[in-house]
């Protein structure tokens, strides 16, 4: 299937690069898968010809000149054993024996992409264009692999035809070659052809695009509630029936063109080529006669078959490269991203397992593309043990500077150390191992139990670990009713017997990561509003529970649990606006306070504004 | 893909004829020209089978170039005719008369999607039938009628090829009949295998397209980057690798006996010992060259021909499956039917002991739907247990309760959206079954908590469907302003014909959360509805802008009926009345300060949230 794939042109040395790049990868996984492969394919050519076109031409001008029968037989039985004993090999491979090769060679392609796409650093996910890439790359890495391949394979059986058959007709009557040849002259029509369908379906691009999407506001459920209470429908239909009328106007504009140009192709390959070939023929055999250097009647044979076999192989050849160029766009997106060099990179020293003082100096950072400063001059640090609030309003750049001290991110200026050292010195998984989190947007994997809280491969004591950790988040018991305990698969994905947890009960599930690794460093998103203010409440408190002795930073929604901080820090537009502790602030009547107030007078009347 | 239980021979061949049918009625002509388009090509084979043994006779027996010329001439006019007959059809009048299909399935099916319960969209075996229905159904009714021309061909290629062997040489057309028919025996064999092996494969690799997914979402990437997920994954991956090649090989020697023994061997062994026969007969002279040449064209042919024949018959069982649920959702008949249009004005809304469950076993339509299936009869759990309340002309309502307390389902029933299990809702005393759903919706405006923009202007946003810029222009303005939006509206180009979202229009223009919302807020200013309903409108709201937000729905909703919903209590205070929720039931009544002075639920939960902020204050 072709993806909708900006029509980029590669260079010819970059296609072919590409797809060799296919082939070398295909010959790491297994060399005989490829080596028999391509083999196959040329002998299948050789004896498609000696069956087809060869046979007819021995046993009808055998027959004709009085050969003696037993040759004719010979050839026959000869050729039919071949061709048995070959197709049946080649099935047997095909179905049994190459299956192995194949799985190994998707595996080694597939488990690259993996381990690269765990490598690169996540900004990338953020770049609409290299992420596009990153999709496509894992869909089609195997199959356009493969792809080029078998492009390969009938490039090389139909030159083993092409070959074959001509040099017969040649043989027979030198003319012939020119009736062969004719079809290259309509390759012009069918890329005129080629160019007009393109144009044709990018334009009917748009509209499929606004059929689709009135389909869709019909069927989802997100919409069907407001589908439901206005006349949005009528305005829908509407638009629906009108992109049959775009849709015919862009017929007019281009199939008529379409369609006289392929017919003239078809004319000229069926009509002019093969009847033309044939009607020289016939006149050769009738009215030269083989006498006078005309044709056998069994050459007339040769010719009614292997024209069209030449013609039709010849006006196939230029679909065939395109195949190559079209399988090289896409490698090219396996290759870019097989090749990038992620810019996190790693240093030399082993963050420390204890932990320190966490200090931030003049940090500046920039999303890519993005206009303005994310996070301006921030200044502060995170003392060992230390717990700091994190608040502010939607887009103030709390998540982002979390991310930036959990080195997801490289800052743009300024720098990030730990207890002296750059975090840049420390190997990235050293120091990223040293931050346990749970994440606004958590996720559960769909692996058992015990793995979703250690989330590595399990070892000797990890299930004590793992017990006690559930029990600290308070989902112990939950699990242990379920008929597999630890070992319940989470989410039904590819189990039917798959535990699906409620969110809350996901959450906590997360939270038992933290206290199953003892890590120096804490950082909890405060979940969403989703959860009501009791658990939301609880669920907190917990958090911090989990988090005694710890350096702590939580980012918090709601300035009532930013009391439960050491030290709140109040963003605001990138910067750090107030920072101190939740008294201090109060009595600086700033921003924080302005704010605290406002959702207090929410809950307590208008008393709190006139008493400040 | 459906699962693929047994199917009767019989419901096989109902659906698929049911589909055409349908194809028929909606666009006979399309279905008129894929039958003809079918018959043609069918007899080119043949043609030009006859032709080649005419032509070699003919030039075997020497003399008559005239009549050879004529024969190459004749065949040269029909390839013509032929050929521009295919380009106009698959080029124009094909590809018109599917958009045409296309459209009026579609037009069917959108009328039929609207009339459904949203009960139905919450049913997740429904809801996939009902995606399925309306996203492919038309694919689908054009892939049967492809493969029903494609069979039509192979048909009429393989009854005529056979016709003509049998003039040429009968014993050659029975042993080829005979070979034809292992053929079709070890085809379907190999399809079972096939599938076999497709249903066992099938678990490995949705775990494959799992651990794809998780390493190429961004919803992943942080959690994986901060552990070791991504070994305990690879690890998973190998694994899988593994039991994939067993499948793989187990299947694959199966198949092998059968289409590779099977079907292989024995075909081309056949083709060998027929071409034998055919040269013992050309050599006593039984057998003419013309006729030689042909029949071992027309041989290769018939092969091919059965084959693909049997490759497209087995589509249809495939196809049936596809057509079985486009049927059912067809047969499906909406349980929230209409009444009376005409709906006197707001005076009163009540809930008397109204119950309800989302269990739709207990639902006489999806039952019917499910017929001959098997069905569980238990009511599942209630959701809403026996509440009774009553919310009169020009009252400020809030509803509060933790998740899960049944608010959001409450103002579904209120909308008609579900219909109560038991208990009856009345308006200005008439249960609300009476009326016409669709005209009772009209009189309420609300903003749900997942409200949906749509990819138009903002002004038809605004409007909720159409609008003309004479009369309209300035509702929408005004209703923008009451929402909060005219900040936003003046940095906008086209004002409110700006096109929202970038569906179709790079150009468009992306609203980020809350100015999306305030959109949605702005619809229920631009009618006048009598009752208007707000779920949770602060949800994704900073404290500040909720705050303003607040007082301008307040200040705008002055004479006008108002139910809001929230789990933050904050917003509460504004109302004339409380309806507390705790478990689908209701558990106290009353205006803030009476809820306090109760001193139940309401005040603790009031007092857990304001708590913080109390302490502080006076510290």
């Amino acid at each position: 299937m072709q993806k909708q794939n900006k029509k980029r042109k590669l260079s010819f040395k970059k296609t072919v690069s590409n797809n060799l790049f296919a082939l070398k990868a295909i010959w790491s996984g297994s060399k005989v898968y490829l080596l028999v492969n391509l083999g196959i394919s040329a002998a299948s050519a050789v004896l498609g010809f000696l069956s087809e076109t060869y046979l007819l031409r021995v046993i009808v001008n055998g027959v004709q000149s009085g050969k003696s029968i037993d040759d004719i037989i010979k050839y026959i039985v000869i050729l039919g054993i071949i061709t048995v004993v070959f197709y049946t090999s080649t099935n047997a491979f095909g179905h049994i024996l190459s299956r192995k090769m194949q799985r190994r060679i998707a595996a080694n392609i597939e488990k690259q992409l993996f381990r690269q796409s765990a490598r690169v650093e996540l900004a990338c996910y953020e770049t609409p264009e290299f992420y596009d890439k990153y999709v496509r790359a894992m869909d089609e890495a195997y199959n356009r692999m493969m792809g080029v391949m078998w492009a390969l394979g009938a490039l090389i059986s139909k030159f083993v035809a092409l070959s074959a058959d001509s040099l017969l007709l040649f043989v027979i009557d030198p003319w012939l070659i020119l009736f062969g040849l004719f079809p290259l002259l309509l390759g012009f029509i069918k890329k005129v052809e080629n160019r007009l369908s393109h144009k044709h379906q990018v334009e009917l691009k748009t509209v499929k695009r606004k059929a689709n999407y009135v389909k869709r506001t019909f069927y989802l459920s997100d919409y069907a509630k407001e589908v439901r209470i206005g006349n949005m429908h009528l305005q829908l239909l509407e638009d629906f029936r009108n992109t049959f009328n775009e849709y015919k106007a862009l017929m007019k504009k281009y199939s008529f063109k379409r369609a006289s140009l392929v017919f003239l192709q078809h004319i000229g390959l069926e009509v002019v080529t093969i009847l033309g070939a044939t009607l020289y023929s016939v006149w050769s055999v009738m009215c030269v006669g083989p006498e006078n250097g005309g044709m056998m009647v069994g050459d007339c044979l040769v010719v009614l078959s292997s024209i069209g076999v030449i013609s039709r192989n010849l006006n196939n050849l230029v679909q065939n490269f395109a195949q190559f160029d079209e399988h090289a766009l896409f490698l090219e997106d396996v290759r870019f991203f097989l090749d990038y060099t992620p810019t996190i990179l790693d240093g030399d020293k082993t963050a420390p397992k204890e932990g320190g003082d966490l200090v931030v100096k003049d940090l500046s950072f920039r999303y890519e593309g993005a206009e303005s400063d994310t996070l301006k001059d921030i200044n502060f640090t995170l003392h060992k043990g230390e717990r700091i609030a994190l608040v502010g309003s939607n887009g103030s750049g709390k998540t982002t500077l979390v991310k930036l001290l959990m080195r997801l991110y490289d800052p743009r200026e300024g720098e990030i150390t730990l207890n002296g050292d750059n975090i840049k010195d420390f190997t990235v998984d050293s120091y990223r191992h040293s931050f346990g989190t749970v994440f606004q947007d958590f996720k559960v994997f769909s692996l058992n139990v015990c793995e979703n809280v250690i989330m590595r491969p399990e070892g000797e004591g990890d299930r004590e670990l793992v017990e006690s950790a559930l029990k600290e988040s308070g989902i112990y018991e939950k699990i242990a009713g379920l008929d597999k305990g630890l070992d319940s698969i989470l989410t039904r994905e590819f189990d039917d017997d798959g535990v699906n947890l409620s969110i809350g009960e996901q959450q906590k599930l997360s939270l038992a990561r933290v206290f199953a690794d003892y890590t120096p460093f804490v950082i909890l998103d405060e979940p969403s509003s989703a959860l009501d203010p009791i658990a939301e409440y609880k669920m907190f408190e917990n958090m911090i529970r989990a988090t005694k002795g710890r350096s702590v930073i939580f980012i918090s929604h709601r300035l009532s649990s930013a009391v439960l901080a050491d030290r709140v820090i109040l963003m605001d537009k990138g910067q750090i606006a107030e920072i101190g502790t939740h008294n201090e602030l109060l009595a600086q009547n700033g921003k924080y306070a302005e704010m605290f107030r406002r959702q207090a007078e929410n809950y307590l009347g208008s008393e709190v504004t006139e008493n400040a | 893909m459906p699962k693929e239980n047994k199917q009767k021979l019989s419901s096989i061949i109902k659906n698929n004829i049911f589909m055409i049918g349908q194809v028929a009625k909606y666009t006979p002509s399309y279905f008129f020209w894929m039958v003809l388009d079918g018959v043609i090509w069918g007899l080119i084979n043949s043609v030009s089978a006859f032709f080649s043994f005419n032509l070699l006779n003919t030039v075997s027996a020497g003399s008559n170039f005239p009549h050879a010329l004529k024969l190459i001439l004749m065949m040269a006019a029909f390839t013509t005719l032929t050929y521009a007959f295919n380009e106009i059809h698959a080029y124009i009048i094909n590809a018109l008369l599917k958009q045409k299909l296309h459209i009026k399935m579609h037009e069917e099916l959108f009328k039929k999607a609207l009339s459904l319960d949203l009960a139905c969209f919450d049913d997740p075996e429904f809801y996939n039938d009902f995606v399925w229905a309306m996203n492919e159904s038309d694919t689908r009714a054009t892939a049967i009628m492809d493969d029903t021309n494609k069979l039509v061909n192979r048909i009429v290629a393989s009854t005529s090829l056979f016709g003509l062997l049998i003039t040429i040489d009968p014993v050659i057309a029975i042993i080829l009949f005979v070979s034809s028919c292992v053929t079709v025996i070890c085809n379907l064999i190999g399809n079972k295998i096939n599938f076999q092996h497709q249903k066992e494969g099938n678990p490995l690799w949705r775990k494959r397209g799992y651990i794809n997914r998780v390493f190429h979402l961004s919803d992943y990437a942080k959690e994986i980057r901060i552990s070791k997920a991504d070994e305990l994954l690879v690890r998973e991956y190998d694994q899988n690798t593994e039991k994939l090649i067993e499948i793989d090989i187990k299947y694959g020697k199966k198949y092998f006996l059968f289409y590779g023994l099977g079907w292989n061997m024995m075909g081309q062994l056949t083709m060998y010992s027929m071409l034998l026969y055919m040269v013992l007969q050309l050599k006593t002279g039984s057998l003419a060259i013309g006729g030689f040449a042909a029949t071992v064209g027309v041989v290769w042919n018939i092969r091919w021909t059965f084959t693909s024949l049997i490759e497209y018959l087995t589509k249809y069982p495939a196809h049936s499956l596809y057509v079985e649920k486009y049927r059912q959702f067809l047969r499906f008949i909406p349980e929230i039917k209409g009444g009376k249009t005409d709906i006197p004005e707001f005076e009163s809304l009540e809930f008397r002991n109204v119950s309800f469950s989302y269990d739709f076993a207990s639902h006489s339509a999806y039952r019917l739907r499910k017929d001959g299936q098997k069905q569980t009869n238990n009511i599942g759990k209630l959701v809403l247990k026996n509440v009774s309340f009553k919310i009169t002309s020009g009252e400020k309502v809030a509803i509060v309760g933790y998740n899960g307390a049944g608010k959001t389902t409450l103002i579904k029933l209120i909308m008609r959206l579900y219909d109560p299990t038991e208990g009856e809702i009345l308006y200005n005393g008439v249960n609300i079954k009476e009326y016409d759903a669709v005209a009772f919706r009209r009189m309420i405006g609300t903003v749900f908590q997942d409200y949906k923009i749509f990819a138009t202007t903002i002004a038809r946003n605004v409007m909720n469907g159409k609008y003309v810029e004479e009369t309209d222009k300035e509702t929408v303005i005004k209703a923008l302003d009451a929402a909060d939006f005219t900040g936003k509206l003046l940095t906008l180009n086209d004002g409110i014909n700006t096109q929202l979202t970038r569906e179709f229009d790079d150009q468009g223009t992306n609203l980020s959360g809350g100015e999306a919302q305030k959109i949605a807020i702005a619809r229920v200013f631009a009618t006048d509805y009598p009752i208007v309903i707000m779920d949770e409108p602060s949800s994704a709201l900073d404290p500040v802008a909720e705050y303003n937000l607040n007082r301008s729905i307040l200040k705008h909703t002055d004479d006008k009926t108002v139910v809001f919903i929230s789990h933050r209590l904050s917003t509460t205070r504004i109302a004339d009345r409380i309806y507390m929720f705790a478990n689908g039931e209701m558990i106290e009544q009353g205006s803030h300060e009476e809820l306090l002075a109760v001193d139940g639920k309401y005040a603790e939960m009031f007092r857990v949230q304001s708590e913080k902020y109390k302490e502080d204050h006076s510290a």
